[in-house]
């Protein structure tokens, strides 16, 4: 048996530091963004003025932009160095028992089954974070850089390019703040067992008790295999 | 006869002589004063035939400021109300009295007079469309050095707005209304964010008359507009002077997205317009279903104690 209290590393300090690095990032980026796309609205105007006119904004906009992308840089760089080192055995990557758990936890929360699916390091809703993550900064640097440089890109692709990028650019920004706020501020806050915060993310460490309720698989592999099954 | 005779006549002709040039100068100036007893009043108006109102007060030290009031009087534009009171107005509607006053600009004005007889407003002006813009649409006489402050520029689009948002006006020329679709791109952004943080800072992005061209504006399709296909992109370059070859289809042409026109932007429209509502919808339930199951738990515990 487990000591009471027991904690369980998670998160190295370079991967919480880039976390840090996203929080900052995300929320300057919302904050300068946001009225650029609701341009019309008195609150963005409000905004705007309070950060000295749209060139300001637009600066200050491109400016954590460049800070996201250096960190999405250093984050695939990261990843291979992991890999290469045998640190990362490819707990992110999505597989079809993700699927299957999906529907698992689906069933065990509308009270059809008794027992959580067995979750490996990262459950699905983790990956489903993670992996709109890549998705949404990959759509955002492209289609920002595209507006960013328009006169460059138009000469090897179709200008149009240009405001379907701003179109994409900001529905991508919709897509993204709504979802940290649904699913992010739910998983990771206000999660009743959880709330306020999960610590995880700030500590680097998860209470063993919580990697047996949460992420049972893992539990496993890491507690070994002779733990007798929750009941 | 002695000299000294003269004397007093030779003075006095100086006198008055010098008399007459110091005081021909303000009677000029004594001209405008005596205008501006009346026209300086708020709200003075000229009520015309057809029920429409013309503005005749003057705000005499916009006027004094500008290139008008430090070369102009009254009567050089007015030479006709030197009377009081004034001869009746012959115009019987609002466009008439503008066409009549724009006759009165050319006598200086000829560049721009001659530019926009041969544009796109001076062609239907001949041909007596009523919705024709003359000088003084756009332009105050009276406060004429307007044109070159921020306010007049960064208010240019909603000037040219004044018709060329108004559906029904556009329709009797074939025309669509351009107004918003140029507010809801880049430079229009841009400039309404000028307008409303920075009215003293003309904006830096594109407005109608820098890529249209403003006295002599010409339809798209005219090979001598700015904005024909085979000029836009020189018209682009003048601003974005290391713009690529294909840059000018990155400006939609104040065309709404659609299947015909700029149909990428109105997929990737069509994607986020699904993609949204169905993510949100799907996280909001999952996390509606763990805080239910979380409830249901909470309830069964506090049964069993």
């Amino acid at each position: 048996m487990s000591m009471p209290g027991a904690m369980v590393r998670r998160f190295t300090l370079a991967q919480r530091i880039e976390h840090f690095v996203l929080i900052l990032s995300f929320n300057m980026l919302a904050f300068t963004g946001l009225p650029q796309k609701y341009f019309q609205t008195g609150w963005a105007e409000r905004i705007i003025q309070l950060l000295g006119g749209i060139e300001r904004t637009r600066f200050i906009h491109r400016t954590f932009a460049l800070i996201l992308i250096a960190e999405a840089l250093w984050h695939i760089g990261a990843m291979l160095a992991a890999r290469r080192a045998g640190r990362e055995h490819g707990d992110m990557a999505v597989n079809f028992g993700d699927f299957r758990r999906v529907l698992g936890d689906i069933a065990f929360l509308l009270g059809l089954r008794r027992e959580k699916p067995a979750f490996a390091r990262y459950d699905y809703r983790q990956k489903l974070e993670y992996w709109a993550v890549v998705w949404g900064t990959v759509v955002m640097a492209t289609s920002g850089l595209i507006m960013w440089f328009p006169e460059t890109v138009a000469r090897y692709l179709p200008g149009v390019i240009v405001p379907a990028s701003r179109v994409a650019h900001g529905g991508e920004a919709l897509l993204a703040i709504l979802s940290v706020i649904i699913w992010h501020f739910y998983n990771a806050h206000f999660r009743p067992d959880i709330f306020p915060m999960d610590r995880a993310m700030w500590s680097g460490e998860i209470p063993l008790e919580r990697l047996r309720h949460d992420h049972r698989a893992e539990y496993e592999r890491v507690v070994g295999a002779e733990e007798p099954p929750a009941s | 006869m002695s000299s000294v005779r003269w004397v007093p006549i030779v003075l006095g002709v100086l006198i008055a002589g010098a008399a007459l040039v110091a005081f021909a100068v303000p009677a000029a100036a004594q001209d405008n004063e005596t205008c501006l007893t009346c026209h300086t009043a708020p709200g003075m108006v000229l009520t015309l035939p057809s029920t429409e109102v013309v503005s005749v007060t003057v705000d005499p030290q916009r006027f004094g400021a500008s290139a008008h009031g430090q070369a102009l009087t009254c009567a050089t534009c007015h030479p006709k109300n030197v009377d009081v009171p004034h001869p009746k107005v012959t115009a019987k509607t609002l466009k008439e009295y503008q066409r009549i006053a724009a006759g009165v600009c050319a006598s200086c004005h000829g560049d721009a007079v001659d530019a926009f007889a041969g544009s796109v407003h001076g062609r239907a002006q001949r041909m007596g469309f009523a919705d024709v813009p003359t000088c003084v649409t756009c332009h105050n006489p009276h406060d004429a050095s307007r044109v070159k402050t921020a306010t007049f520029r960064n208010n240019l689009p909603q000037l040219c707005g004044t018709c060329h948002a108004d559906p029904v006006i556009m329709q009797k020329y074939g025309l669509r209304p351009v107004y918003q679709t140029y507010i809801n791109e880049f430079h229009g952004i841009t400039t309404t964010l000028y307008k409303l943080t920075k009215p003293r800072d003309p904006t830096p992005a594109a407005i109608c008359t820098d890529c249209h061209g403003g006295h002599d504006i010409r339809a798209a399709s005219d090979p001598a507009s700015r904005v024909h296909p085979a000029n836009v992109l020189a018209t682009c370059r003048n601003c974005h002077a290391d713009a690529g070859r294909f840059f000018a289809t990155a400006w939609t042409e104040h065309k709404t997205p659609g299947p015909q026109a700029a149909p990428l932007v109105w997929y990737v429209q069509l994607f986020y317009a699904f993609l949204i509502p169905t993510t949100v919808a799907f996280l909001g339930l999952l996390t509606v279903l763990d805080l239910g199951r979380w409830a249901t738990d909470q309830i069964r515990r506090a049964g069993k104690s």
